[in-house]
């Protein structure tokens, strides 16, 4: 009775919230959840569930392969309820299923798919039931929020030790294959992995995490690195490393955005290796629930700052998001791939939500191909700034402004092709600030 | 000897020489950073930085051949493995640092050169006792000192405020020559007023940053005393275009000690 009480509060909450929003032109984001949260704690417990339940983790890529995901479901003509961006920890995940079930706790879909934060996995599916987990990768992120990555594995591997649902992990990262041996019982295991791409290296090129085998502390041995400590390894002690494969993207082609996965031919909108990962985790989901998921991802578009190719007054700009070493390596890496002259404008902020730690640019590969100009930005813009030139960038070519009209101002003086990368909270400032310009 | 030891009037182009340890472990929180911040005001000088590396299962260093010997903080749970390591070379350690070769030992780094280190279940990862300083965890695993943090430090005839980043759950224990006071966040221990550990030619410090990036002085301190014990001569350093480094130190300054 309680519990349904506590929803029926939140559906007229949620009603009212929802003209208040629109008057405000604001995102209510996990208000909902909250107050939930706090009128019945269990409320998790309570709801009725009948359907597949998804959810996908990691430290970079949650968002986008947890649209994909959807995006999925959706074009195999399924109702899906899935989480937004941001509402991944606890109060966003009760938000989104409050909104989307009846007074009675049923939630009316197909799929529920949701994007969860890494330390929350054992928190929320201890209370509702979970059918097929994905897995991407874990990277140093947000440390002072978390503590050590070690603690944040240990926790998920404690969860997966009676788990015995779908467990898809991505067996090029060593922190994320260790995973598959938490249960021995569970017979659900599967791995994916992508082969060589142009751009792998014999050195390890980024700062990373895996470097001994979690089982007997042997130094890994690598074949090669794909991108930060994400790459093909054994243990020679224990062969780790060494697992049959669900999934195997092959023939990656950035320029042309083309790749192959068991004989199938996709045609996508990729061009970065890391998004290559997370399709590959996409497509796993998809083969156990038997969905196709070649025509979605020719369509899948990628945006909200990830990759996002603008045009402000007839000046190309490219607009990323990068929260940790391993997506601003990403993004840097693009933009060295990429021959014709720019300039490169990096936010970066130390809010809460971005960790206050910024001791993380340090962790950046700062090589700049054919850059002109650099511009810093936000909150700790002459942070971004030493870092810079530090790495070698002539220091007259930098200019810091912790304001962000002021150096988007001076970023579009010129009319050279411009990257911008910005840190979480600082995303959404910086896109404004660039569209206010046009 | 190579070409690149000649500088441009011909003379003999100074070189210092520092061995990074564990560079494949001891990495977190960038710490590498101020091998670069290093690397980066001596080449303004005029002077070479060479930069050996040693890790596990590498042949044995020298540490008396160097001038700087750095090392950083790493994952929890790799601290053992490293200090079995590290302990084999516990006497030639000692020997260097009474010759005068310079340590500058960050977070793990610093707690490995005490005592020991009391993890919170009571195992002890023996340290290299060369200082009589030791650490050991809070009980609860979820308390840990995090945050921006300033110290004032006196550091050769200046005086200066050093700034930083903490983020560890050890609390260290009798230090008597501590590198500074703290003037915001907690230092050695849960809201303690001193901070790490100093010795004209050793800092150990919880502080990040990494800490030479924002602290530009104490990268001139150890430049300007590796220059004098290796060449014998007092030497002055030229100055350095540091506007973004003081904007940084005022920026932060004013925002953290309102
Ligand atoms: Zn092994």
């Amino acid at each position: 009775m309680y519990n349904s009480l506590t929803i029926l509060i939140a559906k007229v909450l949620n009603f009212f919230a929802k003209i208040l929003c629109k008057i405000l032109k604001k995102d209510n984001g996990n208000m909902l959840g909250r107050i939930v949260k706090k009128l019945n704690p269990n409320i998790l417990e309570y709801l009725k569930i009948d359907c597949p339940v998804i959810a996908v983790t990691a430290t970079n890529g949650k968002t986008t392969t947890n649209n994909c995901i959807r995006y999925i479901i959706e074009n195999n003509g399924k109702k899906v309820v899935s989480n937004k961006e941001g509402n991944n920890m606890e109060t966003g995940i009760i938000t989104t299923l409050i909104k989307n079930c009846t007074i009675s706790g049923k939630i009316k879909a197909d799929y529920i798919c949701l994007e969860v934060d890494e330390s929350y996995v054992p928190i929320v599916f201890k209370k509702i039931r979970l059918d097929t987990l994905l897995v991407l990768n874990f990277f140093r992120d947000q440390l002072d929020r978390n503590g050590e990555v070690e603690s944040l594995i240990l926790k998920i591997e404690n969860f997966l030790k009676t788990y015995n649902g779908n467990l898809i992990l991505n067996n090029d990262d060593p922190n994320v294959a260790r995973l598959g041996q938490a249960n021995k019982e569970n017979k659900n295991v599967y791995y994916f992995s992508v082969e060589k791409y142009e751009n792998a290296s014999i050195k390890q090129k980024e700062a990373g995490e895996g470097k001994f085998c979690p089982f007997d502390k042997t130094k890994l041995e690598y074949e090669y690195y794909q991108y930060s400590h994400v790459g093909k390894y054994i243990c020679p002690t224990c062969n780790f490393g060494k697992v049959e494969l669900f999934t195997e993207i092959k023939n990656v082609d950035l320029e042309n955005m083309t790749f192959d996965e068991n004989e199938i031919h996709y045609n996508t909108q990729a061009n970065n290796i890391y998004t290559i990962y997370n399709f590959a985790g996409a497509i796993s989901v998809a083969k156990i629930y038997n969905l196709d998921a070649k025509k979605s991802l020719e369509t899948f578009k990628l945006n909200n700052g990830r990759s996002e190719e603008i045009s402000i007054n007839g000046i190309k700009t490219f607009i990323n998001l990068a929260k940790n070493p391993t997506g601003a390596n990403v993004s840097l890496r693009t933009l060295n791939e990429d021959k014709d002259e720019k300039e490169l404008l990096f936010v970066l902020n130390d809010n809460p939500a971005d960790g206050l730690d910024v001791s993380w640019i340090w962790d950046i590969n700062f090589e700049l191909n054919n850059v002109s100009r650099v511009i810093t930005s936000g909150k700790r813009a002459y942070d971004m700034a030493i870092r810079i030139k530090t790495s070698g960038f002539d220091e007259n070519k930098i200019e810091a402004y912790t304001n962000i009209d002021e150096a988007v101002k001076s970023l579009y003086k010129t009319e050279v092709k411009k990257y911008v990368i910005a840190n979480y909270t600082a995303l959404q400032p910086t896109r404004r600030t660039i569209f206010s310009n046009k | 000897m190579g070409a690149h030891l000649a500088n441009k009037r011909g003379g003999r182009m100074k070189e210092i020489k520092l061995l990074y340890l564990y560079p494949d472990m001891l990495e977190l929180y960038g710490d590498y950073g101020n091998i670069q911040v290093l690397k980066y005001r001596m080449e303004k000088r005029g002077i070479n930085l060479i930069i050996d590396k040693y890790s596990i299962g590498d042949k044995a260093p020298d540490f008396c051949l160097y001038d700087i010997v750095f090392a950083g903080g790493g994952a929890d749970n790799e601290q053992t493995i490293l200090s079995e390591d590290l302990i084999r070379y516990k006497d030639n350690i000692k020997d260097a640092i009474n010759k005068g070769v310079f340590f500058l030992l960050i977070c793990g780094a610093y707690q490995l050169f005490g005592k020991y280190y009391k993890g919170v279940e009571g195992n002890v990862i023996p340290g290299l006792e060369i200082f009589d300083y030791y650490t050991e965890a809070i009980e609860d695993r979820t308390k840990r000192c995090i945050g921006n943090i300033v110290i004032n430090t006196k550091i050769g005839e200046t005086e200066t405020k050093v700034i930083g980043f903490e983020n560890h759950g050890g609390q260290t224990y009798n230090i008597k020559t501590p590198f500074g006071k703290v003037i915001y966040g907690n230092g050695n221990k849960f809201e303690d007023s001193e901070e790490g550990f100093f010795k004209k030619n050793v800092i150990a410090t919880y502080l990040h940053g990494p800490l030479l990036s924002k602290n530009p002085v104490i990268a001139d301190y150890i430049i300007k005393y590796c220059l004098e014990r290796k060449y014998n001569e007092k030497s002055m350093l030229n100055e350095l275009d540091d506007t973004f480094e003081n904007k940084c130190r005022e920026q932060l300054i004013n925002s953290f000690c309102k």
